[in-house]
């Protein structure tokens, strides 16, 4: 079913609405069910008790009309009988006034009697009234007395029936709260559990996307859940295979060159060793071919190298040695005379034949794409071994600094002026090997112009 | 007299390349297709200085021509694979082979290989002076090792290890020059080279292997002979 849901509301995320939900549900219907209940049980209690003291007032009515007709004196403690407690109070209008069941000090007089009911008693009539008398609820019954037809008022205090009402009220009104926590706990459970096959499913998509292709989500038997996992594999099983069927097509690609590259190499040797014998136009010849062979011999080293990863056929050979001193001398072979920045023993756990090809690849990248290497640093960094690669080029625009390790990268201003020479795959190794590593590689500015290529790699476990 | 070479290389083009290369190079180079041609050639005509055994051949592979060479005696074997980061690096050097070189092989540096591996056997000045380690004693002008008297087989790569380990008296040698003094590797060696072959000679000098007592590791640097 489809829920149109408003517009700001889609705003809301998923789990608050679920949430929502359940508090809504969970309040509403207790509040019903305790206003019923709020209302049968006081208008029944009330009821009971208004019929109570209307009898009452009746029995004490007689007596008070008895005591009259006697012309009794003892008619104020009569009154004053009556009023059983402090709260209560009776009066009687004689012709000369309101007797009354006496006390001033109780605060309830005859001032207090509302005229409605009075009047009521004029027409002959019993009439009850319930009314607030200093804060304190009351019903007040008058009633004319059977022979003489006075009015007869008696008070009689409801503090015991509110007390038990406002229990009532709390007690409910409690329930109502309860009820909508209650809902709540349970709506933020439910609504983990329903959405945790979402969570999930972004997290595996997200390692998916971090190039983790073997990443699959259990299938669960739960007919709504169920599909979306085995949809989800199946995608990425489908990519992976697509993936390592390119792999495979590199690979396959670069073994089959390499048979007419050592015929190639060689021969070109043999001709590159008679060129004295060589007009200048087949020397110029040989030279063009053998400067382009050997290129092309490093780019299909380069695609061997880089499709043995992506075919997981790579194994890591780790061994204890100083990066400091590969990177320097991997520096000296190209430009002797560099001293390199070595803040070390800066002595690391990893692959040597590996990092002496990033060393070189960001030598290379800088000699080739900045306008040449300007300063190489090694140093220790927290649990890292960190190397900075410095070139005196333009730099790489923020927006590439991705793109730049990319196989095959072009980035535009980089590379105007600069020898076709290079593979494209330099740098796409670099981060391959890093990564390999469990290292990271990035590119940022150097202070004062120029780029900068570091490479950070966790110093590794000595054996 | 040109140094003889046997190419065992299954890969037609890529033998005929090699085989114009090395020529060019100055050596006399001898074809085989397969592992067992190249064992019948060694048979027929034992007069080689290398072999060059690439590791992927049909019929008979390459770690079993390598062992039969190796088997029968200390002819210096260059392996050629088709990958550098491989287990067959590993598993063509427990086989007994001196040194490789990756595809795609280009005859230049191959030939270097070959010139670092022929030194090796045939050192410019011979010493002639007796180097003990332990108890086993290096006789440089014979190009043996003997062991409380008795001929250790070593091939010229493990005696030349040995040597460079026992003239620095106990003292370290580190890994990088190993390979630069035996291999002929600038700092870029292949430490898996280095590490195999003291696998191989310790399995011939020590009484047990996995708990040396004359070639020792240096953690992370290098190695050094007991004493």
């Amino acid at each position: 079913m489809t829920v149109a849901w408003p517009v700001r509301l889609r705003r809301v995320p998923v789990r608050t609405r679920i949430v929502a939900a359940f508090v809504l549900g969970s309040v509403a219907v207790p509040s019903l069910v305790a206003l019923a209940t709020w209302n049968l049980t006081t208008g029944y209690m009330l009821q009971q008790r208004q019929d109570s003291v209307v009898r009452q007032a009746a029995v004490n009515a007689r007596l008070v009309d008895a005591s009259l007709a006697q012309n009794s004196a003892g008619l104020g403690d009569l009154l004053t009988g009556l009023a059983s407690s402090p709260e209560a109070a009776a009066f009687v209008r004689e012709q000369d006034g309101w007797y009354s069941s006496g006390t001033a000090s109780d605060g309830i007089g005859t001032d207090d009697v509302p005229a409605g009911l009075l009047a009521a008693v004029e027409r002959g009539d019993t009439a009850r009234q319930r009314v607030r008398v200093g804060g304190i609820p009351v019903v007040m019954v008058a009633t004319p007395l059977p022979t003489s037809g006075v009015p007869f008022v008696e008070v009689f205090p409801l503090r015991d029936l509110d007390r038990t009402f406002r229990f009532i009220s709390l007690l409910l009104l409690g329930g109502v709260l309860a009820s909508g926590v209650l809902g709540g706990v349970l709506g933020r459970w439910a609504s983990r559990r329903a959405l945790r096959p979402l969570t999930e499913l972004t997290a595996a998509a997200a390692r998916v996307a971090h190039g983790d292709l073997d990443t699959r989500l259990p299938v669960r038997a739960d007919p709504d859940l169920g599909p979306i996992a085995a949809a989800f594999n199946d995608t990425t099983a489908d990519l992976q295979a697509r993936v390592e069927r390119d792999s495979r097509f590199a690979s396959d690609v670069s073994h089959e060159l390499r048979s007419p590259v050592t015929t190639m190499a060689a021969a070109v040797e043999v001709l590159a060793r008679r060129q004295d014998e060589m007009s200048p136009t087949a020397r110029h010849a040989i030279d063009l071919l053998d400067g382009d062979l050997r290129r092309f011999r490093r780019l299909v080293e380069d695609l061997l190298e880089i499709s043995r990863v992506d075919q997981g056929a790579s194994r890591l050979s780790a061994e204890p040695f100083d990066l400091g001193e590969l990177a320097a001398a991997v520096v000296a072979r190209s430009h002797p005379g560099l001293r390199i920045e070595d803040g070390c023993p800066c002595r690391v756990m990893a692959d040597r034949r590996r990092l002496e090809q990033v060393v070189a690849n960001l030598v290379d990248n800088a000699d080739r794409h900045g306008r040449g290497l300007v300063r190489i640093a090694v140093r220790r960094q927290g649990p890292c071994v960190r190397l900075e690669v410095d070139d005196a080029g333009p730099g790489v625009p923020v927006a590439d600094r991705h793109r730049v390790f990319e196989r095959f990268a072009r980035v535009s201003d980089r590379d105007r002026h600069v020898d076709e020479t290079g593979t494209g795959l330099g740098l796409a190794l670099v981060a391959q090997h890093v990564r390999l590593h469990g290292g990271r590689v990035e590119v940022t500015d150097r202070p004062g112009g120029g780029a900068r290529f570091a490479v950070e790699l966790p110093v590794g476990e000595d054996r | 007299m040109a140094d003889r070479l046997l190419l065992v290389e299954d890969d037609p083009r890529i033998r005929a390349a090699l085989v114009l290369g090395l020529t060019d190079e100055g050596y006399g180079v001898v074809e085989a297709g397969s592992g067992e041609s190249a064992l019948r050639l060694l048979d027929d005509d034992g007069a080689f200085d290398v072999v060059l055994l690439d590791l992927m051949l049909p019929g008979m592979d390459g770690f079993s021509v390598c062992r039969t060479v190796r088997s029968r005696g200390d002819l210096p074997i260059i392996m050629i694979t088709a990958r550098s980061g491989s287990e067959d690096v590993v598993r063509g050097l427990e086989a007994g082979a001196d040194d490789y070189v990756t595809k795609p092989v280009v005859a230049s540096e191959l030939a270097a290989r070959i010139r670092a591996l022929l030194r090796r056997a045939r050192p410019g000045r011979p010493e002639s002076t007796l180097i003990r380690a332990g108890d086993v004693e290096i006789h440089p002008d014979r190009g043996i090792a003997t062991r409380n008297g008795e001929d250790v087989h070593l091939t010229l790569t493990e005696l030349r290890l040995l040597t460079e380990l026992a003239q620095a008296a106990g003292n370290v040698v580190t890994r990088e020059q190993l390979l630069e003094r035996v291999w002929g590797y600038d700092y870029f060696g292949d430490t898996r080279l280095l590490d195999v072959h003291v696998r191989r000679l310790r399995r011939k000098v020590e009484d047990d292997p996995s708990d040396p007592t004359l070639v020792l590791t240096v953690r992370g640097v290098g190695y050094r002979v007991a004493g």
